[in-house]
This record gives structure tokens, sequence and C-alpha cells, in this order.
């Protein structure tokens, strides 16, 4: 009863949020995604990153491990679903990234939150950066079939965790007018991101129902294996070791859909993957919350 | 004595923001003030006031003290800022592009929030919803021929005074994911206010009318004497005291508007005043903060 309690509290925020955007998505109001994106992109998730990793709750070399093994993580995903989109028959060019990429930031980074506090946070940003950072540059580069480094060199994240490993490393803590700017701009970013979340799945449509529920799931199940593996090979602290099979067990990321339906890659059917996995993931996020916390204990 | 730093890092964060909505604007880039207002106004205010006073603890005469001296500063300034335009027979006009977030709310929270914490921003929101309800109510009144209280009850911010008179009393409490979930909508308030107040000056290409400077001057120094005299009278504690002032010298931007109405007086536009009013109490209020540390 106390652990159907515990596991309540952490999820319930995050419906609350994300069901305030459904049903705004639903209602018909308009909802412009170019101003609330524009703003949570440029301005509120970087400030969100700087913020949390300057708090002081995670050294470099958490940081450090952290994406680490999390870009480990990444790597396995990519073998696997290559794999499996080969033998299943199903075209990798548009696919591969629904498989590989996760909703680390909208959907992943509240978790974290939740289930670890501040410190859990910080982790999982320091995971987030890499799976932005990677869907980026490998999903637009799939979806125009030729490497692209300008999107990823020009997104902000980048050079806010530079900056934040910056004093980090010098050990100081940022002027206060930074932080108290960093950590105002930052609080936007985490119930805008579950509001935008909520809307764009009421808005997109789930075509191919079974091909979208078996990419879900494999997206689901195999990088929740993949986060136990790891954890467990790396022998990681309580916390990083939750955050890690959070992180890796994510629904399917929205950036798939909108990188997809830029270059007209299939997106009606990727938006399929990313709906699919969503609804399963509400299924799944009990038990795979259960397990970062308490383990098979 | 103040330091430099002290007050950087109260008042950058406010300019900041206001920048970055200024130039985002100013670049021709989309930000859609209805939608930010709707998600201000239905869902940070009333999730940032439940939070609020989920979170700290405040004594309740002293709220009560708190409540009524603002309600008084709202009432005596709104009779001295309509003597002001009658004097200075400012305006009216046809349109009405008034700010969409009054500088008690835009300006006020997070000046609250930075310079004396969660306790202060708690009053500030005390202040705010006063003036809120005040203008709102004597606004729908003027619009419309009578009192709607009808609409009022429809506000979400409604519910949420409602819920947080509920808290102030010792032994309630919310749930946990309650206070989780609204402590991080409502911190969708402050940073949004502010960008959409940016964008404002962006959008606004204004001319100075020494007039309009004039009053505004004016009365930001009426507000804050205002403020301290009736500060002085309920012998309000230390952050009350220093919320009330700051908040009562900013100047309540919708007052230009609805008595421009009431008096029928003509000249350049409402636009141009909260403009000018805008600036001139961002410029203002670090002297007034940096006055308020000091005597704190």
């Amino acid at each position: 009863m106390f652990i159907l309690l515990e596991i309540a509290t952490i999820i319930a925020p995050l419906f609350v949020m994300a069901g305030i955007g459904f049903v705004w998505g639903r209602s018909g109001r308009p909802f412009n995604t170019n101003t609330i994106g524009g703003l949570v992109v440029n301005f509120a998730v970087p400030c969100l990153i700087f913020s949390t990793l300057t708090r002081l709750q995670v050294s470099i070399s958490d940081f450090a491990t952290a994406a680490g093994i999390f870009s480990i993580a990444v790597a396995l995903n990519i073998f696997f679903s290559t794999l499996l989109l080969r033998i299943s028959r199903i075209e990798i060019g548009a696919f591969l990234p629904t498989t590989v990429f996760a909703n680390n930031g909208n959907m992943g980074l509240p978790l974290c939150f939740f289930a670890f506090g501040e410190k859990g946070l910080a982790l999982g940003i320091s995971m987030f950066v890499v799976s932005a950072t990677a869907n980026f540059f490998l999903g637009i580069s799939f979806a125009s079939r030729r490497l692209v480094l300008r999107e990823t060199v020009l997104a902000p994240h980048i050079y806010v965790v530079l900056a934040a490993l910056y004093f980090l490393f010098i050990g100081v803590d940022p002027p206060s007018w930074l932080s108290n700017t960093t950590r105002i701009l930052g609080g936007m970013s985490i119930p805008l991101m579950l509001i935008a979340l909520g809307v764009s799945l009421a808005r997109l449509e789930v075509r191919k129902v079974f091909q979208s529920l078996y990419l879900g799931s494999f997206r689901i199940g195999f990088g929740f294996c993949a986060g136990l593996v790891l954890a467990w090979a790396f022998d990681l602290s309580a916390a990083a070791r939750g955050v890690l099979i959070l992180q890796c067990a994510m629904p399917s990321a929205v950036l798939n859909y909108i990188i997809a339906a830029r270059f007209g890659r299939k997106e009606d059917e990727v938006a399929g993957v990313v709906v699919a996995s969503t609804i399963l993931s509400l299924a799944t996020l009990p038990i795979i919350i259960y397990v970062a916390i308490h383990g098979f204990t | 004595m103040v330091q430099f730093s002290q007050l950087a890092a109260i008042m950058l964060p406010v300019y900041i923001m206001i920048a970055i909505g200024f130039f985002w604007t100013r670049s021709n880039r989309t930000l859609d003030t209805d939608l930010i207002a709707t998600l201000v106004n239905k869902i940070g205010l009333p999730c940032l006031i439940i939070a609020i006073f989920s979170r700290i603890e405040i004594n309740i005469n002293e709220t009560q003290k708190f409540v009524l001296a603002s309600i008084l500063v709202v009432l005596i300034g709104g009779v001295i800022s309509a003597i002001l335009v009658h004097l200075f027979k400012f305006f009216s006009s046809s349109y009405l592009p008034v700010m969409t977030f009054s500088l008690t709310g835009s300006l006020g929270l997070p000046l609250s929030l930075l310079s004396f914490g969660e306790k202060g921003l708690a009053y500030g929101l005390v202040f705010f919803t006063v003036t809120t309800i005040g203008t709102y109510r004597g606004g729908g009144a003027t619009a419309a021929g009578n009192l709607s209280f009808d609409k009022l009850s429809r506000e979400p911010v409604t519910w949420s005074i409602i819920v947080a008179v509920f808290l102030i009393w010792p032994g309630f409490s919310l749930p946990k994911w309650i206070i989780d979930t609204t402590w991080l909508l409502g911190a969708i308030a402050i940073p949004l206010q502010l960008l959409v107040t940016g964008s404002f000056l962006g959008r606004i290409e204004s001319k100075f009318h020494y007039r309009t400077v004039i009053v505004s001057i004016v009365q930001l120094f009426v507000g804050f004497i205002l403020g301290i005299l009736v500060a002085e009278l309920f012998h309000l504690s230390m952050t009350a005291r220093a919320i009330l002032i700051l908040q009562a010298t900013i100047p309540v931007i919708i007052l230009n508007y609805i008595f421009s109405i009431i008096f029928k007086c003509e000249s350049t536009d409402v636009a141009e005043m909260d403009y000018v009013s805008t600036i001139i109490s961002a410029l203002a209020l670090p002297l007034i903060l940096a006055w308020l540390i000091n005597n704190g």
C-alpha cells in the first residue's frame, strides 16, 4: 500500500501537467507551439541545465560518469535497433530514431526529479544532454540522408553545459545574478515541456497500430533491459542507478516526430510510434519507477 | 550599505528577462501573448498562490493586517491617481492596448521573491491579488455598467485565494503531490510575465511626452510615501513593510485606462502611459530597493 502511494506521488504531478496539455489540445483551443517551443528550447532548458548543474549537487566526475554510461546505452540501442528493424524489414532511416531516442527531457527530467530530488535531476540532465545532442545530430542526419552538423553545433545546450562545467571545474559558485536568472527561467521548462507534450499527444494520431506498438514496446523494453544491465555492470550509486534505469526506459521522443515532419519522412507512422510508446509507458511506468527506486528486492 | 552585487542579484534577472522578451519580439519571432496570458492567469498564478502558502509559515494576524493595509493603499492610491489624471487632463483612446499584466505582478512579484525570499513573495502575492480584484471589479464595472461577481467566480485565481485562506490556518495542509505539482506549475508565472512585459516594450513604438513622464514620476513618489505611511499606521513587521512599500510604489497601470474612461479626458494614448510607467519604474525600483534593504 505504501509503495503504491509512493509511486503515485511521483507520477501524479506528471499526469496532471501532461493532462492539462492533453485537455487543452483536445478542446481545440489554439496552442502556439512555436512560442512555447521557442522559449523552452532557447531559454528555459539551457537555463535549467546550467542552474541544476551549478547548484553543486554533482561533481564533474558524476557528470562524466552519467553522460558516459548513457552514451553506451545509446550505442547499444542503435546496434540492436538496427538489427531489429533489418530483421522486421522496417525502413531503418525513418524509424531508427524512434526506437533509439527517448523522451529524456519532457518526461525523463520530471520523473528523475520527483523520484530522486535535486540530485536525481542533475544526473538526469547529464544524460539528457547526451540524448538531445545525439537526437539532433543523428535524427536530422538520418532524416536528411547526410551528416548534418549545423543544428547540433547551433543548439544552445552544448555551450551551457560547457559554461556550467567551467564553474564546476574552478570550484566557484556563479554570481548570484546569474544563478537567480537561470533558476527562474529554468523553472519554466518542466511545466511547459509537459503541457506541450500533452498537447502534441492530443493532436497526433496512431497509424499502423501493430507496427507502432511493436516498435514502442521495443523502445521501452529494450531500453529498460539496457539500463538494468549497465547499472549492474558499472556498480553505480543508488540515485545514479535509478536515474539511469528511468532515463533508458522512457517512451519515444516527440522530437523524432518534429524532425520527421520537417523532412517529410513518414511522419504519420513516426507519430504513431511516439503515441503508442507513451501510452504503453502509462502501464510500464509504475513498474519502472519501482525497480529504479528499490531494485528487485 | 547595500552592495552592488546584492542589488545586481535582484535587478539583473528582471532586466535580463525583460530584455529577452524585447529582443525576441524585435527580431520578429512569434510570442503569442494571448496564449501566455492564459497560461499565466489560469494556471501559473493560481498554482503559485497555492504553492507558496503551502510552503511558508505565515502569521494570521500579520496577514490580516497586511491585507487591510494593501486595501487601504489601493483605495487611496486610486483616488490620488484619479485626481492626478484629471489634473493633467489625460487621455482617452478608442483602442485598448493595455498591458497584458499589471506591473505589481510582472515586476512586483519577482522583486519580492528575489529581495525577500519566499515570504516576500507571499506578501507580494497578497498585494497583487488585492490590486487585481480591485481593478478587475472596477474595470468590469466601468465597461459593463455593473459589478460582475459572476465573472470573478469563474477565474481560477479566485478559487486559489480561497484555498490559500484555508492554508494560512495552522493544521490545514495539502497532500505532497498537490504541493509539488502546484509548485512546478507556479514557476511559469514569474518568467512568462517578464517576457511578455519585454515583448510589450518591443512592440510599442512610443514617443515620450514630458507630461507622461511627470505623471509617472509623481505616481511613483506618491505611492512610495503612501506605502511608508500605511506601513507605519499598521505597525507591519519588517518583510511585510518592505513588500508593502515596494508594491505601493509600482504604478497600477490599469488605472491609467480606467480613469481615462471615467473622466472622459482626451489626449495622447494609454499605451504611451503604460510604456513610460514601465520604463520609469524599472529604472527607479533599484533605488527604492536599496533604500528598503538599508532601512530594513
